[in-house]
């Protein structure tokens, strides 16, 4: 899939004037890296960026109506929990091989693909926040006559959301790294480079993109964190 | 209960107080042959507070549930006021009736402030107006001064402090109706008591119909104005005011729910100060005690001091003798006074 070489691809080294460490093929040039940074590493990590968040997103949103159904009848809760076990299964690659024939090498192909990874994760997250809201505090919900849309909202919602922040954040850390084998199927984002680095054995190209993935997940993960933490002040107060 | 004590705040105070009326209330839970309530029959006077007791599988909470239809009935009626209660939305009727449960039911996410707020919130009222209303309450249940404790989550209070907590919030539209379900059950004796004194001052400063469930006789002989005892199945053993059911407790079943100490407990339910006494020159050496004590209290100190009675102090009548004799048939002594 890596082709001919459009204006995206990474320059392969010029020997001609190239620095000791690109000659020697050094485990990591900087030089290279920064040289490559605006046309190479910088459109791979934006683009990186945009798959995981709409994937996650995407994902969010179909594990939390799922979530809060199951949640308001039980015997929904088994089918929609072996479904996304199901999906979560799948080999990677063989899903992109499923899909292809029917949204083509195309994002949405991507997109499919990451979102059926973080349903698990984001269901069984949502759920387990959902059902570990303490049975007085509905109850007592209930009596003082709020409808079961202000019970959500206002008291089921709120004390889920440490149990769905870190099921967010698993599913983005995860997500991030599962982006990377998007590259089999679109030329875009941070695989892409380390993918081209196998035919063309250059240690920065994919260490350099490599550690740039590893870098956003820990920076998702803990903008996740920090947000996880404003929302649930109260977790923290002191005696 | 008293009446006259009303404070409003608010232009759209709902009516203070209403009467309500179980008539032949029953419910039968799916799936079970026996009914948990068997056809309940009475009625809570307007202001009244009427404790439900009974063991375990004697369906006083189911009784209380039915009212604010956090169940529905099976067969028979409740009536708040006239109105049947299948005639109110479940939810509107909620939000006019107060409920203080065991577990408090704080949301943990809330301050003191926040859960105090949701209901008066849902009904629209102004900021300006729950922030009078919030400070008000605090200062009724003592928490005070009301800024330090306004910001405090629940995790932060104590367990009596939470419940004053989850009294204020069920207080909070000012609703006609309070529905307690052994909200003092998870406190220690100390708290209890101060907790149990303190919704009795409440109670006769607002006036509310009260239904109180437990399952402690003295918290009910203390708190009821009129006691409910049901016996396992949901039948209504006997109705009365305490001072009836401990005279006289209409059968075995009530009189062993009451206890063998039933005629000592009755002695509780009269004030020293209450009782006629005796001017005598010299006063006998007796003990001297308070006229806030109980009867029981008083024979009690008299027993300890090996005194055939005690003399009545309170600092502002002249000191009066009460002999055994009299501690013992305190309500004889309330007619010739």
């Amino acid at each position: 899939m890596s082709g001919i070489a459009t204006p995206g691809d990474p320059e392969i080294p010029d020997y001609g004037d190239a620095s000791r460490c690109v000659i020697d093929n050094g485990v990591f040039c900087t030089d290279w890296f920064v040289q490559q940074w605006p046309e190479v590493f910088q459109p791979a990590l934006l683009e990186h960026v945009v798959m995981t968040v709409v994937a996650v997103a995407v994902g969010f949103a179909i594990s939390f109506i799922a979530a809060v159904l199951a949640y308001r009848r039980a015997w929904l809760s088994s089918p929609f929990g072996a479904v996304a076990t199901f999906l979560y299964t799948l080999p990677p690659l063989a899903l992109f091989q499923l899909l292809v024939p029917v949204t083509g090498l195309t994002m949405v192909t991507v997109e499919i693909a990451l979102v059926c990874f973080t349903l698990v994760i984001l269901f069984r997250a949502v759920l387990a926040g959902l059902l570990g809201v303490p049975d007085d505090a509905k109850r007592a919900a209930r009596g003082m006559g709020l409808d079961s849309g202000q019970i959500l909202r206002m008291v089921e919602l709120p004390l889920a959301i440490p149990s769905i922040i870190s099921g967010l954040r698993v599913a983005t850390v995860l997500t991030v790294s599962i982006a990377t084998i998007a590259a089999f199927v679109v030329d875009a984002g941070l695989g892409s480079p380390i993918l081209k680095a196998i035919s063309s054995p250059f240690n920065t190209q994919f260490i350099g993109a490599g550690a740039l993935a590893v870098l956003l997940a820990f920076v998702l993960d803990g903008l996740l964190a920090l947000v996880g933490r404003a929302l649930t002040t109260w977790t923290r107060a002191k005696v | 209960m008293n009446e006259s004590q009303h404070r409003t705040t608010g232009p759209e105070r709902t009516e203070r107080s209403v009467s309500i009326t179980f008539d032949r209330a029953t419910k039968i839970y799916p799936g079970s042959e026996t009914p948990a309530l068997d056809a309940l029959s009475l009625t809570v006077e307007a202001g009244e507070l009427l404790c439900l007791v009974g063991p375990s599988g004697g369906g006083k909470t189911t009784a209380l549930m039915l009212i604010n239809r956090l169940i529905d009935l099976t067969s028979g009626d409740i009536r708040i006021g006239e109105t049947s209660i299948t005639d109110i939305g479940a939810i509107e009727l909620r939000r006019k009736t107060g409920y203080a449960i065991q577990q408090t039911g704080l949301f943990p996410h809330m301050t003191v402030a926040q859960n105090i707020a949701v209901v008066p919130r849902i009904l629209g009222w102004s900021a300006a107006r729950i922030d009078a209303r919030t400070d008000e309450l605090l200062e009724l249940v003592g928490l005070t001064p009301t800024a330090q404790w306004r910001a405090r989550y629940p995790g932060q209070l104590s367990g009596g402090q939470q419940q004053r907590v989850g009294i204020a919030r069920a207080l909070a539209a000012d609703p006609p109706l309070m529905l307690m379900d052994e909200p003092f059950g998870a406190l220690d004796p100390i708290t209890r008591t101060a907790v149990q004194d303190e919704f009795l001052a409440i109670h006769r400063a607002v006036g509310k119909t009260t239904v109180f469930v437990t399952h402690d006789i003295d918290e009910a002989i203390k708190m009821g104005d009129k006691i409910a005892v049901l016996r396992p199945g949901g039948l209504l053993a006997q109705l009365g005011p305490p001072e009836d059911l401990l005279a006289e407790p209409a059968d075995d079943f009530v009189a062993s729910f009451l206890g063998a100490e039933r005629g000592l407990k009755r002695l509780g339910l009269y004030r020293l100060g209450d009782l006629a006494g005796e001017q005598r020159e010299p006063l006998p050496d007796w003990p001297r005690l308070p006229a806030g004590m109980t009867a029981r209290e008083a024979l009690s100190c008299a027993t300890a001091e090996r005194a055939d009675g005690v003399i009545v102090a309170d600092g502002e009548t002249p000191e009066r003798a009460v002999p055994v004799a009299r501690l013992l048939q305190p309500e004889v002594s309330e007619g010739a006074a």
